[in-house]
């Protein structure tokens, strides 16, 4: 069974946000939710300082704390290691938002427009926006990043893995040896984010030095 | 679905854009195209958010407020396109009536193949020399592009990424999401650093760059040249790590000069001399019988003491030890000496490779330079110390080093064998760009108009596009000296924000912009430069609503190509949807105005001279349309195309496909080895050009115009004014730099762009070292003013960080906007460039252009405190 699962090359990054922004352009995500980001963290003092970006999303975990805590049944995990969410099972309890270690998941209260704040879209394309994001996630539930089943249903990437102007993300199946995915783990020495949680990540970080 | 070229920033990659029921859905980026690989970035993916502003200028309006200023209200009142028309073509004919050099025009950087039609064509058919570049065009520009342009024929300077083993990077981001060719150079490097090429990074700030390289050189702001020339010096004078025979055969380092500092040259042809070692006389530098030459030592030519000008350089390099330099530049002796060391060896002088067949030097090294070295007082002679590193071990345009952009050699298109451009040599051997975006080369020199007929005296100059002295507080003294007739009068300008761009908006506006009887500005946006000065604005059409001729030609242009080996790409802009509520393309209207005006044939010549000097070729627009039918863009556009690429690829073959591609050749891209041209290690030159130069501000008047003694032939290190600033107070040297998130200002409106920018803890802030944030008790997250020795002030938040030298702030250009017309961008970020002060002691007297950095007092506003 294909198991999916990103690597993200931190080599390559460059925090250029393209994720970030890919996501929101996918998903119409509305204002302050954002399925992808990236964070900066720094270490150490001036001049022997690093400063690393991290590109976050879902990690669609193997042992998802999520699913663990979800009164309603609404998140679920597929039998391909994708974690998803029904809206219209989510009560908007936010439980799983508050169980997740990484901090992936959204509550969205109501849609708001970008440009004005109001729930009245401002243009066509945000009326288009709005009507994709209320039968995608809906208002008064909890949203995140799927790999962008949807895509991934019609064979395509995820919308963060095609944009990367770096290349930097590459997708695939981890419980397939001989996968890109697998090999660039084996061979770069792959890791996840706080294995110690024990949620087995699906998303691996491959080293920037 | 619609292929075309985004246009969020000037890396124009192909894009498709899905299209339903009439509105952009989406956007991507397409996989075989060499312009974007298929990727694409955060500002690109933001595009619908520009197209769909409401905030977007929808019909024309006019100032009902006579009186202009920062902040004034405008009282902007809708008209129609009739009445629009009808203001514009009576002010212009008025201008043309009183004097038509009293028109200015200005064109955003952005969109350099529209600004060309748009501005540059039509300022030409108009009669008037004067022309500005709005964003960064008065940053960057002079000193950065000019001694690209003398070395490498090209705008600018990029590692060879698929050879390149260590590049050395000087306040230039390339290959890091901003800047030139930002998308495809990204991914280069990203190839290049997973296959083992270090990077060396010199930055005051901890930038993307430094922060993803092997190390970073904390170094001071604006004094790249003396560790540099230190790092030359250790090649030539100690290490002994120069490529001679590159020196010999493709530079001037041979040519003799005498006493004057001049070349020795021969009575009969005029040209220079070299030594000839096997005979032991002198000899013409191009004289087939030469077999080798004398690159130090001293001579005798008709009695007169002569040395190579190598010998000149390398005397003049000892000034500069490593000892000197850190005095200098606050790196320490010992890094300069490593990092020189390093990048010397790494060079691998005298290896060889073969690619495709031709066998070619190897030199894996590259010094990379742009902004952040060029913004300074000495910025010409910053930017030839850092690219002499390469020319002095040879790592020029050949395999692994540092290539031009462009290339600026094509040999033409497969199919046709139109479209073709090559470099040459002048009389005296030297490089000479042939494909060029301005028609002010960078070398020769022209010769100085006198008196200069440029409001700006960017004429009686040699190495300026532009300057800043139109916007001197002693601009009226200067014109009235230099006996310029006339005094700006229109302003036509094409997406710009001068108000925020170019430097301390009072001054601009009260030196400058306030002196113009009309201003019409062609924007999407209603930004603080329409609402400060503009007397009309009409609603441009955005990039995806609008055509343009090929983006990513010429090919040394902004828009460049991928660098190294790959594929040369010709790719449009179309509209994706038609164009909004009332606006329309610039060009539509610019073509109407000039058939009003009866400006046709002049607007046609100064397009056939553009095109072909930018695209190469001879084409002549006079034969190829029907004299009876109106301009028509669309219609220039198919003609164009069709006299490149054959009957069968007009327009509308590019409206299908979007692009055409074809490999590029090793001859062009390591154009170098293919080319019998030289370049400079001492810009002998530069000494003839200053004294015409010099002549003339003299003949007029104002014999101190610049200083003249930095007109000299050896690349030397000045100080800016922040480094001579006595007053303690003012103890942190402030500077700007980049975001990957923005193009100039013109990205902050997106609410996108603006949301991630909000929650990076980079862009809108003021960042600052954690020790002097301790000592001046400031904390993450305070609010504080920086004011400059002038008393201009900006405010901003503070982002502690241990990234930056403990004497410096960063800041991130081209925020802290005010406008009424952008909601979404007003009150983020950081205005720095109302520090920039616009006068002569911030003027590099040899590029003319602008030193941007400068030094401050920092503390706390007594408000809120932010998070």
């Amino acid at each position: 069974m294909v198991r999916w699962g990103m690597v993200i090359d931190l080599k390559r990054c460059i925090s250029c946000h393209s994720c970030t922004v890919a996501c929101k352009a996918e998903h119409h995500t509305p204002p302050g939710v954002f399925w992808a980001k990236v964070v900066r963290v720094e270490s150490g003092k001036y001049p022997t300082v690093i400063r690393q970006a991290i590109p976050l999303l879902c990690m669609n975990c193997k042992e998802p704390e999520c699913e663990k805590v979800c009164p309603t049944g609404a998140t679920k995990k597929r039998p391909d290691g994708i974690v998803t969410v029904d809206p219209k099972q989510c009560v908007g309890c936010r439980y799983c938002a508050v169980a997740c270690p990484y901090g992936a998941r959204s509550f969205t209260k109501e849609w708001r427009d970008y440009f004005t704040g109001e729930k009245k879209p401002s243009s066509a394309y945000a009326e288009r926006a709005r009507k994709k994001w209320l039968e995608e996630s809906d208002k008064g539930v909890v949203s995140k990043c799927t790999f962008c089943v949807e895509r991934i249903e019609k064979g395509r990437q995820p919308a963060c893995v095609e944009a990367c102007p770096c290349e930097a993300r590459t997708f695939g199946d981890l419980d397939d040896p001989e996968s890109e995915v697998s090999q660039l783990i084996k061979k770069r020495r792959g890791m996840q984010l706080h294995p110690e949680y024990g949620t087995d990540a699906s998303v691996y970080y491959l080293p920037a030095r | 679905m619609v292929r075309t070229s985004c246009g969020m920033c000037y890396g124009t990659c192909t894009v498709d854009v899905q299209v339903e029921d009439g509105i952009v859905v989406g956007i991507e980026g397409v996989p075989d195209s060499p312009q974007g690989y298929g990727n694409i970035c955060a500002k690109g993916l933001s595009a619908p958010m520009m197209l769909y502003d409401p905030n977007r200028l929808n019909y024309p309006i006019v100032r009902t407020n006579p009186e202009k200023g920062i902040g004034v209200d405008p009282g902007w009142k809708r008209i129609s396109w009739t009445e629009a028309m009808d203001l514009l073509a009576s002010r212009l004919k008025e201008c043309m009536d009183r004097d038509p050099r009293g028109l200015y025009t200005v064109g955003s950087p952005t969109f350099p193949a529209e600004r060309a039609f748009n501005i540059l064509c039509f300022r030409k058919a108009f009669g008037t020399p004067n022309y500005y570049t709005g964003g960064g065009g008065l940053h960057c520009g002079n000193g950065a592009h000019m001694i690209g342009g003398i070395y490498h024929a090209s705008w600018s300077i990029i590692p060879d990424f698929k050879y390149t083993n260590l590049a050395v990077y000087w306040g230039c981001s390339k290959g890091h999401g901003a800047g030139h060719a930002a998308n495809v150079a990204a991914k280069q490097a990203a190839d290049a650093k997973a296959r083992g090429m270090r990077l060396i990074v010199f930055d005051p700030f901890l930038s993307t760059q430094a922060s993803t390289a092997e190390e970073w050189v904390p170094i001071k702001a604006g004094t790249d040249a003396a560790a540099a020339l230190a790092m030359v010096n250790l090649l030539v004078n100690e290490y002994g790590l120069y490529d001679d025979q590159y020196l010999k055969w493709k530079t001037n380092g041979p040519y003799l000069v005498g006493p004057d500092g001049l070349y020795i040259r021969e009575r009969k042809t005029g040209l220079p001399l070299v030594w000839n070692t096997a005979t032991d006389k002198q000899e013409v530098f191009s004289s087939k019988a030469l077999k080798d030459c004398a690159l130090t030592g001293e001579f005798k030519v008709d009695g007169v003491k002569c040395s190579p000008s190598f010998q000149m350089l390398k005397e003049h390099l000892q000034k500069y030890s490593p000892e000197y330099a850190s005095e200098i530049c606050g790196v320490s002796a010992s890094t300069l000496r490593r990092v020189a060391k390093d990048f010397g060896e790494e060079a691998r002088i005298g290896s060889t490779i073969t690619i495709d067949g031709k066998t070619l030097p190897y030199r894996p090294v590259a010094s990379i330079y742009f902004r952040g070295s060029q913004g300074h007082y000495n910025q010409a002679w910053d930017c030839m110390s850092l690219v002499l590193l390469n020319h002095i071990v040879g790592s020029a345009d050949v395999p692994g080093g540092a290539l031009a952009f462009g290339p600026p050699v094509h040999l033409g298109y497969p199919g046709t064998g139109r479209l073709k451009y090559s470099v040459e040599p002048d009389k005296d051997g030297l490089l000479v760009a042939r494909n060029w975006p301005y028609s002010h080369l960078p070398y020769p020199p022209p010769e100085p108009k006198d008196p200069p007929e440029r409001l700006d005296l960017q004429d009686m100059f040699y190495i300026p596009t532009y300057t800043t002295i139109m916007a001197w507080d002693n601009n009226e003294e200067l014109w009235q000296k230099f006996k310029i007739p006339y005094r700006p009068d229109v302003m036509i300008s094409f997406a710009t924000n001068q108000i925020m761009s170019v430097g301390n908006p009072k001054t601009l506006f009260n030196n400058f912009l306030k002196k113009f009887r009309f201003i019409a500005s062609f924007n999407i946006y209603s930004t603080e430069f329409e609402e400060a000065v503009a007397d009309l604005v009409l609603p441009d059409a955005s990039f995806l609503e609008r055509y343009s001729s090929a983006t990513t030609f010429p090919t040394v242009g902004v828009s460049c190509h991928a660098t190294g080996l790959g594929e040369w790409i010709w790719a449009i802009r179309q509209p994706v949807v038609k164009p909004m509520a009332e606006r329309r393309a610039m060009i539509d209207v610019i073509l109407e105005l000039a058939e009003r005006l009866g400006l046709r044939d002049r607007y046609l010549e100064a397009a056939r001279e553009w095109v072909n000097r930018a695209y190469g070729g001879d084409l002549d627009f006079k034969k190829a349309l029907d004299p009876k039918q109106k301009l028509n863009f669309e219609t220039m556009l198919d003609v164009i195309m069709k006299d490149r690429f054959g009957p069968d690829k007009g327009l509308d073959w590019f409206k299908e496909n979007g692009y055409l591609k074809w490999p590029k050749r090793v001859e062009e891209v390591y154009w170098r080895a293919f080319n019998d041209v030289r370049v400079p290690v001492y810009l002998e030159w530069i000494i003839r050009a200053g004294r015409k130069s010099r002549a003339v501000a003299e003949k007029y008047g104002v014999p101190d115009l610049v200083d003249w003694s930095a007109h000299n032939a050896l690349p030397e290190w000045r100080p800016c004014p922040t480094h001579s600033e006595k007053n303690p107070e003012y103890d942190l040297e402030a500077f700007y730099w980049r975001s990957a998130l923005h193009t100039y200002s013109m990205t902050m409106q997106n609410p996108w762009l603006n949301e991630v920018s909000q929650n990076d803890p980079y862009t809108y802030t003021i960042q600052l070292n954690a020790e002097t944030a301790a000592k001046k008790d400031v904390k993450e997250g305070d609010y504080v003013w920086l004011e400059n020795p002038k008393g201009s002030k900006a405010r901003g938040r503070v982002h502690v960080t241990g990234g930056i030298r403990p004497d410096h702030v960063a800041i991130a250009a081209n925020a802290g906007h005010w406008g009424k017309g952008l909601p979404i961008a007003k009150g983020k970020g950081v205005f720095f460039n109302e520090l920039i002060e616009i006068d002569k002691e911030h003027t590099c007297p040899v590029s003319l252009g602008q030193d941007i950095c400068v030094k401050v007092k920092l503390y706390k506003d007594g408000g809120a405190r932010g998070g």
